[in-house]
């Protein structure tokens, strides 16, 4: 008989709140959390707005900030996210078995000092050759490292934080995947509770690529809207006048508990957690699979592995990004994966209000989903005005809906071709 | 009922060698793969050695109609998909044998701080040297139309698995782990329990690095644990020795097909050796008997005694704390059992290290010779542990390694030798 997993705490920073029932009740009300960039002068990129976590403060979240003094805002999110997840848990004094309690971290990369890495590219740069002077490069380096900034640019510093935060010393996993990290982190954590090596999880995502290298590698690669006029309209999932997705950041971080464990503890159940399945499109780099190969496999894979019937999903928070390919491919696989049931099943994007918080947008948008579920309300995509004759389903635009749903899916698809997907179902005891 | 799983192919390209021949009579001879700089100019370090790979050429490992990917692949998802190419002909999985969907990806990877020259127009455009600051409204109005378009997708740490799952039609799940040192056990360990519970048939899974260039090593310079032995390379990673001073910074790559042995037995495929069991945890404050317990908790999943360990394989390089710390561990959990660690022939390579040192294990169940610890000459009073020396006969069947972080996060894998 598999482990059951259920869901007992929650934490989130977002754009539009740091606790569920604020994150929610802005995500029904349709509210955006998008405005004018403010940690850098973006006037002149061809994006110049995003979804910035208003006015964080770790000190507010942990009693001693000082371990994250030199860490990025991302191990931040993170540290502040989890705090809320294990007192909302109920966990933060806990007499639980510390070696059974784990974390995984789906995170990004560290965000490195700006002007110290382009000194050292500016200073060793050789136009002849178009290459690096190693030597000059070094020594640059060398000249203007901060020990400790460039020590949290390690990648397993942030899920190190959390271990040492909360004494867990049972698995302790951090993984990058693009847009699906936060999503893959969960499943995964799914997957080592069933194994039996926990029995509680600290998992989820936390993300920020607003600086500048990220907002250049995404206009870049023109994934961004550059609706500059009107970012509040930029975010618009779905309706064709969509040009790109919206920066966000934040983090959610989730506990995820074995049911024995839970109800031993007599510990508050918010969902459970039947479902996940992950694949890859192994198609390119740049492009997802215009038949949505991977992201069809991925739901089916997730829908079978909840022991359910694909009619039986009341409700899809999608990936959503609002740039024209991915919501024309997700619209097709939802349609492969449901058939006739995907014009019956409201669909709706997270981030039209919320941005894309990359790594962490599937944790997030999992809580969303599971919000609607308690609730029976669906938050709506909101900035749906002009139908795409490629995206014919039921968005759920601009207005909240109320719904009764027993089963939720999450879709997360990244660069790259990974895809995750969960399925969250009302606990019925 | 969970299944069984087995390595059925290993490929390999580090410091010592490209082939799985190689890198084990290397082992057995002594030969040392770290040595003076090449690959870049360290003129600028006062660290100027580490572990190389040397006239690596990405080119041989891909078919021609996957040479075109890459300018999109900088040198560690180059050394990714070298092994992987590696791996999957060693284990004879050809194309027609798996069903891609059930065929995934698991690697270690990290911070991608190599190849950077793609920025240095945009960077000398915009970069105020009076100020030491860059002027952002040069950067995006005259820097951006100077970065290639897919600047970003090549400095991902996750574009080393999608480029492995592209080469190779793996559909099935795909991750990449990123924590450091521990990063490739870990992607194992994941591999390994994906295809236990039957979630793919088989996984391409290992760890991809290089930190051989200006960033890793000017931060590992500041960090302060990089050995100085400029001079004598060969004798600079000294695991357990009394006279260690730190690590060596190096780069390569090794991935394993993890396969079930259902399906190994179906395409009539010869495992060398079966993943018995993972385990991992975090040494919180890096005690020792976090790591102790992992390692106790790893065996007693596969029901077996410390004594039954031919030996076990050290994530030790010479790091004065770290080595302590493992060691401390080692003493509590395991007693006398022999202790082998493989930095001081390789350096450390990362996200590599875990694989990389466990496929050395591998070949020594196989060749039933164990390679000898390089560099520990005397055994450091505050690491108690029993050092394999010199070259010896493998007379059990199982083995353990071992990787950690500096914060304590750790992995352990136990592998049996294959006997039909």
């Amino acid at each position: 008989m598999r482990r059951r997993v259920v869901i007992t705490g929650i934490g989130v920073i977002t754009p539009l709140g740091d606790s569920v029932d604020s994150l929610f009740r802005s995500q029904v009300e349709g509210k955006s959390g998008v405005g004018p960039l403010t940690y850098f002068s973006a006037a002149t990129f061809p994006t110049t707005f995003g979804a910035e976590v208003p006015n964080f403060d770790l000190s507010r979240y942990v009693a001693d900030a000082s371990p994250w003094h030199d860490a990025g805002l991302a191990s931040q999110f993170a540290a502040a996210a989890a705090r809320m997840a294990i007192e909302d848990a109920g966990l933060f004094d806990g007499a639980v078995d510390r070696t059974r309690f784990g974390v995984y971290l789906g995170t990004g990369e560290g965000t490195q000092v700006f002007d110290t890495l382009i000194d050292m590219v500016a200073s060793s740069y050789q136009p002849a050759t178009r290459k690096l002077d190693d030597a000059i490069m070094s020594q640059r380096g060398i000249a203007r490292y901060e020990l400790g900034r460039e020590y949290e640019q390690e990648l397993h510093t942030p899920a190190a934080h959390l271990g040492d935060l909360f004494n867990l010393e049972g698995p302790n996993f951090a993984c990058l995947t693009a847009c699906a990290a936060g999503t893959q982190a969960l499943g995964e954590a799914l997957e080592i509770i069933r194994d039996n090596d926990a029995d509680l999880m600290l998992a989820g995502g936390s993300h920020s690529m607003i600086h500048p290298l990220g907002l250049t590698g995404f206009n870049l690669l023109t994934a961004l809207s550059t609706r500059n006029g009107d970012p509040q309209k930029a975010s618009r999932p779905f309706d064709n006048k969509r040009d790109g997705f919206v920066l966000g950041e934040g983090a959610g971080l989730l506990v995820l508990e074995e049911l024995t464990h839970a109800r031993k503890r007599g510990a508050r159940i918010y969902a459970e957690l039947t479902g996940y399945g992950a694949t890859s499109d192994a198609f390119r780099v740049t492009d997802c699979h215009p038949e949505g190969r991977g992201a069809i496999a991925c739901m089916r894979i997730a829908v079978a592995d909840a022991g359910i019937r694909p009619e039986q999903v009341g409700y899809i928070n999608a990936h959503g990004t609002s740039t024209r390919n991915n919501d024309q491919v997700e619209t097709l696989a939802i349609k492969a994966v449901f058939g006739d049931h995907a014009y019956r099943l409201p669909i709706s994007s997270s981030k039209s209000m919320l941005g894309h918080l990359i790594g962490a947008a599937g944790a997030v948008e999992l809580v969303i989903a599971i919000e609607a579920m308690r609730k029976g309300i669906i938050p709506p995509t909101i900035n749906y005005e002009f139908p795409d004759p490629a995206c014919d389903l039921d968005y759920v635009p601009n207005v909240a809906r109320e719904v009764r749903v027993d089963h939720a899916l999450s879709n997360s698809f990244g660069f790259g071709g990974q895809n995750a997907s969960l399925v969250v179902s009302r606990f019925k005891g | 009922m969970s299944r069984r799983v087995v390595i059925t192919g290993a490929g390999t390209v580090n410091p010592l060698a490209s082939t799985l021949d190689a890198f084990a009579s290397s082992l057995l001879e002594g030969k040392c793969g770290v040595r003076a700089l090449t690959v870049i100019d360290p003129s600028g370090l006062p660290v100027r050695i580490g572990g190389e790979v040397r006239d690596f050429d990405a080119r041989q490992y891909l078919d021609k109609k996957d040479r075109k990917s890459l300018k999109l692949m900088v040198r560690t998802h180059q050394l990714a998909v070298a092994a992987a190419r590696l791996a999957r002909d060693h284990a004879g999985l050809s194309v027609d044998a798996i069903d891609p969907e059930r065929f995934g990806t698991s690697l270690g990877s990290g911070t991608v701080s190599a190849d950077l020259a793609d920025l240095g127009p945009a960077s000398r455009a915009s970069f105020d040297f009076h100020t030491g600051r860059v002027c952002f409204d040069k950067w995006g109005r005259d820097g951006l139309s100077l970065i290639p378009p897919m600047w970003m997708l090549n400095h991902v740490p996750n574009m080393a698995a999608c480029h492995v799952a592209i080469v190779n039609d793996c559909r099935g799940p795909n991750n990449t782990i990123t924590l450091t040192d521990e990063s490739g056990l870990s992607a194992l360990g994941e591999a390994y329990r994906i295809v236990r519970r039957g979630r793919a048939d088989a996984m391409l899974a290992g760890g991809a690095e290089t930190r051989i260039n200006p960033i890793s090593l000017a931060r590992n310079v500041k960090f302060g644990h990089l050995v100085a032995a400029n001079d004598d390379p060969a004798r600079a990673c000294r695991p357990f020795d009394r006279d260690r001073t730190g690590i060596a910074l190096g780069e390569g790559s090794t991935v394993l097909v993890l396969e079930s042995l259902d399906h190994a037995n179906r395409r009539g495929a010869r495992p060398l050796a079966e993943v018995c069991a993972f385990g991992c945890g975090m040494d919180v404050g890096c005690k020792g008997a976090g790591l102790a317990r992992v390692i106790r908790d790893t065996l007693n999943k596969a029901g077996i005694r410390a004594t039954e360990l031919d030996h076990v394989n050290a994530n030790a390089g010479g790091w004065v704390d770290h080595d302590a710390w493992e060691a401390r561990a080692l003493r509590e959990a395991i007693g006398d059992v022999p202790v082998v660690a493989y930095k001081g022939a390789l350096s450390n390579l990362g996200s590599a290290a875990g694989p990389t040192e466990l496929i050395a294990s591998v070949l020594a169940l196989q060749i039933g010779r164990l390679a000898a610890t390089l560099n520990c000459d005397k055994i450091a009073a505050d690491c108690p542990v029993n050092v394999v020396r010199a070259p010896r006969p493998v007379t059990k069947p199982f083995v353990l390694k071992i990787s950690g972080t500096d914060r304590g996060q750790c992995a352990a894998i136990l592998v049996r030798r294959w006997k039909d």
